[in-house]
Order: structure tokens, then C-alpha cells, then sequence
């Protein structure tokens, strides 16, 4: 299957960047998400998500590195968080590491979408994080 | 297209008296995303005793409450392309150690009493209930629920920490003009 590779953009609407690696299961989300039709955007996405969990069925990494999503795209995140539950739930590996920027906003919203999904989250400060 | 004086209805004068020195940005018209981004990160420019915190907070809070201008105004202006743009007021003010932040525009009566009570809702909640309040919201809006979906107001008040000022003044008998301002205040992050 396809991977997914977009680059992130910051005009008049923000797109994040997006890298889903169909060989290692590695998929990254970073940077600002405010788009003009955010479900357009994200459906390929969750697509993606689709096939790889029915055909591929290997382990799946996410990494959230959003230093500014709206709510709208926060709706379609939690859409992403619930087919993960959903594959970890019938027997798929599944990791989810979110990085946050020392927010104690964003740290209540992660913990928040927790809660709403059941899948266990690594939060993550950026701080801790050496590269 | 030189203007002649006599074309002026009002005072430019008065109006900047008017925005007196409180106030940071003011923006009247059309809202479209280029708008709201020229505008939100303006905002960020002029919020200059704001922390790095208080400034993401800000551009959130604008981000929400201009969007909501821009979707639900009864008022538009209709572009070449047949889109309609919702036309409103924006304003930043700063007051000591806080920052206030007001968007308004012009609604159908019939429209407004459902967005009232959500605020009235959001805010008579604490904390806690307010996260709970945007999770079983966000749920149904994920379940294709109708009349759910817009989670804006409640993020608006979880950012801000603030609760929803609203005012509604009618303009007619079928249109309003409605008001919500929240306050920021410039370091409002929380160590504990």
C-alpha cells in the first residue's frame, strides 16, 4: 500500500504535516492544524488507517507533534484515536506517543481525549526531548 | 475617486476617540480565513506584555470566536464566486493585567436562544465538568448527532479560563446584535 507524505503548510490556513510510513507503520502528525474543509483533509487519513489495520496488520506508531489544532480538527483527531482503539482491541500493536509543549491546557486536552477513546496515550513534554 | 467631505456621515474622529487607548485592534467587515489569520497573528504583535502562554491562548480564543463570526453571521457579503462571507466586529482590548477579547454581530432572533443557553451552560460549570462537557459534545458530534458539533464555545471558555460575556441588543424585530467578550489574563498558566 501507499504511504502518505504532506507538507505541512502555514498561509491563510494551516496544514500539518503529515508522514505515514506503510513499511514500518511509523505515521507522524506535526505542526498546525486549521484547514479549510478539515474532513476532507483527514478522510485519506482515516483511509489509510483502514487499509493498513485490514490488509498490512502490522504495528502501528503515531506521533503527535500539533502545537496548534482547532476544534474541528480536534473532532477529526478523535476520530484517529478511536480506529487505533479499535485495532488494538482486536489484537493490533498499537503506540501512541503525544509531545506537548509545556501546556497545561493541551496536557488536560490529551489526558481529555484519554478518556474519550480508552487508548492509553504517552504524553510526552518536548522539553524532555533530546534530538 | 477623490471623497469629498460631505460624502462622511460620521466622525472619523469621534470613532477614534471612540477605540480609546485600551483598545489594541478593532476590525469591522467581512470575515474570511485570510482575514482571520492577518488578524490573529496582528494580535499576537500588539499582545506584547503576554507571556509565550498567554499568546497561544489568545490566537485560540480569537480563532474560535472569529470562526463562529464568520459561519453564523446574519449579516454577508456576497463575493463573485457565489461564497458569502459573514461580516462582524472584532476587538482586542488590554486593561491591566488582562487582555479582553470581543467579537459581535448581527443574528436572527430565532437563531440565538440555542447559543445563549449553551453559554449560559458552559458557564454555570466548573472545570471539570466544562472538560466533561466538551468530551460528551465532541462524542456526539462524532457520531453525526444533529444540532451538536460546535465545540467552539466551550474551548473558548476552558482556553480563556474566563466565562462567557454575552449581551444581546435588538436591532429589529426579527435581528439582534450579540456579543461575547472573555477575558485573558497575561500570565495566567498554573504551576500546580
Amino acid at each position: 500500500m501507499n504511504d502518505i507524505h504532506i507538507k505541512g503548510v502555514h498561509e491563510a490556513f494551516f496544514v500539518p504535516t503529515v508522514n505515514f510510513d506503510s513499511k514500518t507503520g511509523v505515521c507522524e502528525l506535526e505542526g498546525e492544524s486549521y484547514l479549510e474543509e478539515t474532513i476532507k483533509f483527514y478522510t485519506p487519513l482515516f483511509a489509510w488507517i483502514k487499509e493498513y489495520t485490514e490488509t498490512v496488520k502490522g504495528p502501528l506508531k503515531f506521533n503527535f507533534r500539533l502545537s496548534y489544532f482547532n476544534t474541528s480538527s480536534s473532532k477529526c483527531l478523535v476520530d484517529i484515536l478511536d480506529m487505533l482503539k479499535k485495532y488494538q482491541k482486536s489484537g493490533g500493536e498499537v503506540e501512541v506517543n503525544w509531545y506537548y509543549d509545556d501546556s497545561e491546557e493541551e496536557l488536560e486536552e490529551v489526558e481529555d481525549f484519554i478518556l474519550e477513546t480508552g487508548l492509553d496515550i504517552n504524553i510526552i513534554p518536548i522539553s524532555e526531548v533530546e534530538e | 475617486m477623490a471623497k469629498k467631505k460631505e460624502n462622511y456621515d460620521f466622525s472619523l474622529f469621534e470613532y477614534h476617540n471612540l477605540m480609546n487607548q485600551n483598545i489594541l485592534v478593532s476590525y469591522k467587515g467581512p470575515i474570511d480565513e485570510r482575514i482571520m489569520t492577518v488578524i490573529g497573528e496582528n494580535i499576537l504583535l500588539v499582545t506584547e506584555e503576554g507571556s509565550g502562554k498567554t499568546k497561544n491562548k489568545i490566537f485560540k480564543v480569537f480563532m474560535e470566536l472569529a470562526q463562529n463570526v464568520w459561519l453564523y453571521s446574519a449579516e454577508s457579503c456576497k463575493l463573485e464566486n457565489g461564497k458569502s462571507l459573514g461580516m462582524g466586529t472584532l476587538v482586542v482590548g488590554e486593561y491591566g493585567d488582562y487582555y479582553t477579547f470581543v467579537t459581535g454581530n448581527v443574528v436572527h432572533n430565532t437563531d440565538i436562544v440555542p447559543v445563549i443557553e449553551k453559554c449560559e451552560t458552559i458557564n454555570s460549570l466548573d472545570r471539570d465538568s466544562l472538560r466533561e462537557y466538551r468530551r460528551e459534545q465532541r462524542r456526539l458530534a462524532n457520531e453525526g448527532k444533529p444540532n451538536s458539533g460546535n465545540i467552539g464555545l466551550i474551548q473558548v471558555a476552558l482556553t480563556a479560563e474566563s466565562p462567557l460575556d454575552i449581551e444581546l441588543t435588538p436591532v429589529n424585530d426579527d435581528e439582534s446584535f450579540f456579543s461575547i467578550a472573555v477575558k485573558i489574563s497575561k500570565d495566567n498558566y498554573k504551576n500546580s
